[in-house]
């Protein structure tokens, strides 16, 4: 066999598991859209507005809703010192 | 087949040959390449479905949250204001609430306290609860938890446990439901209760609220009616659900952004080696160009055979780095990279996301990582190519 015709080979292969990915994935997808839209009531309910992936601070676990001053309030001159907040921004203010 | 492909088949197929002898030093560049691309596609696969996951949880999140600031702090928002936002035209609803955050000293978590009236009977809200109800009006004293609360109170089978106020007396609850894991990106800290409840442990007077949720008829008059309570309550802080949602959009990009601040680095380093590599060709490779030009070879195949070596190699490494990738974020819920998105939290919940690929960030992948790759064995290749036949031979 050519070498060439190994390497077209292989990236068929490639071409052929990514696609089987794409199809897994849309499945995969859908089934989670569905689950996530149920969560979309609790929270409509309860007011949520953030996601709970860092609850190590008040202003990586809300961001959304924070002072833009919560990592700094500790002490006068106090600099943040979690890790997860140098990836937060704060939210624009309407009216001020 | 036509002659000028057969030709190119042909330069191919040696390069490929070529490749295979010294397969040693080309399949250690080959695996390196592959596993950058893994992380760097990796990180922004990651980083898309989480963006889509926020997007579709927070769709119905409250149109405009009010709260009171004071010296720049948050302070409790007084009741009586609330009163003030009837002259606004075009609120369809107003819910005061109580919420806080609740250090356990016994282990450094937090947890997020929500202090809420009593939702209407709802079967879809019921279907999130793995078991129990929500708490009922006139009641006190129950509460829902979420998943990681339970674990890290270590309440197993118990249903009663007490908290702390602040002057260190207890307050004493009851478990009557419990949110599904499957609900974890929203509730795992959660501890929701009534709104009484909640003032009661954070020790708050009974006419103070945390925030204002406010819904409004037509949408378009978001912005607008944002503006209006801003003026009518003074030193408020007024949040619009579009800024939350444009929020996660900056975050997620953000955080992405830092990791890949970090894997263009050991990309960058990459490149230098591969071009260093292919700089450093040896006299064994210069009397293979030597011969190759006395067998009537021009400069230009040996360039292209040098191109269809790269090319080769950059774009099997990047099929394969993507489509691990993409199989780590579909399979393993992009386990290997979640800590960067966590943060450093005791509470480390298990969530689902949406896995959420789209072309432009493969695109963008083969930018970053196929491109300079070739842009790096472009001179190398050229210097190469241009040895004399006569001072090799």
């Amino acid at each position: 066999m050519r070498p060439s015709a190994l390497l077209f080979s292989l990236i068929a292969v490639i071409i052929l598991v990514d696609t089987l990915f794409w199809a897994a994935n849309r499945y995969q997808k859908k089934d989670l859209e569905t689950k996530l839209s149920s969560q979309q009531r609790l929270v409509g309910t309860f007011g949520l507005t953030d996601l709970a992936l860092s609850t190590e601070a008040r202003y990586t676990r809300h961001p959304a809703v924070t002072d833009s001053v919560a990592p700094f309030m500790d002490h006068p001159g106090s600099i943040e010192h979690f890790p997860s907040g140098s990836f937060i921004l704060p939210v624009a203010v309407v009216g001020r | 087949m036509r002659p000028p492909l057969q030709k190119q088949l042909n330069i191919l197929d040696y390069g490929l040959r070529s490749l295979w002898q010294k397969k040693g030093r080309h399949l250690c560049v080959f695996l390196i390449f592959s596993g950058v691309i893994f992380l760097l596609a990796s990180f922004q696969f990651m980083a898309a479905s989480l963006t889509r996951t926020a997007e579709l949880l927070l769709a119905t999140v409250p149109d405009i949250t009010v709260q009171q600031l004071s010296a720049g702090r948050q302070i409790p928002l007084a009741e009586e204001s609330v009163a003030h936002l009837d002259s606004v035209f075009g609120i369809s609803n107003m819910s005061p609430r109580v919420w806080g955050y609740y250090f356990d000293e016994r282990n450094g978590a937090n947890y997020t306290v929500i202090g809420s009236s009593t939702p209407a009977a709802d079967p879809l809200l019921e279907s999130l609860l793995v078991s129990g109800r929500y708490p009922v009006a006139g009641e006190r004293a129950e509460v829902v938890l979420g998943s990681a609360v339970i674990s890290n109170l270590d309440l197993q089978e118990r249903n009663s446990f007490s908290l702390f106020r602040p002057d260190l007396s207890r307050i004493s609850l009851q478990r009557v439901g419990v949110f599904r894991e499957s609900t974890n990106l929203l509730t795992a800290d959660l501890i929701v209760m009534s709104i009484d409840d909640a003032r009661d442990l954070f020790a708050m007077e009974k006419h103070e609220l945390t925030d204002l949720l406010i819904q409004v008829g037509n949408p378009t008059e978001i912005p607008t009616i944002a503006k209006k309570i801003a003026e009518t309550i003074p030193g408020s802080r007024v949040i619009t659900a579009e800024q939350i949602r444009k929020t996660y959009e900056a975050v997620f990009s953000f955080r992405s952004g830092f990791g890949a601040v970090c894997l263009l680095a050991s990309l960058a380093a990459f490149v230098i080696l591969a071009f260093d590599k292919a700089l450093g060709f040896s006299t064994e490779d210069k009397q293979e160009v030597g011969i190759l030009k006395i067998l009537g070879w021009q400069t230009r195949d040996i360039m292209r055979l040098r191109f269809y070596e790269s090319l080769a190699t950059a774009g099997c490494a990047f099929g394969l780095g993507v489509s691990l990738a993409w199989a780590h974020i579909l399979f393993f819920d992009g386990g290997l990279f979640r800590f960067v998105f966590l943060g450093w939290s005791v509470l480390r919940p298990s969530f689902d996301i949406v896995p959420f690929i789209q072309g432009r960030d493969i695109l963008l992948l083969f930018s970053f990582s196929a491109l300079p790759y070739l842009a790096a064995t472009i001179i190398p290749a050229w210097r190469a190519s241009i040895v004399r036949a006569d001072s090799v031979v």
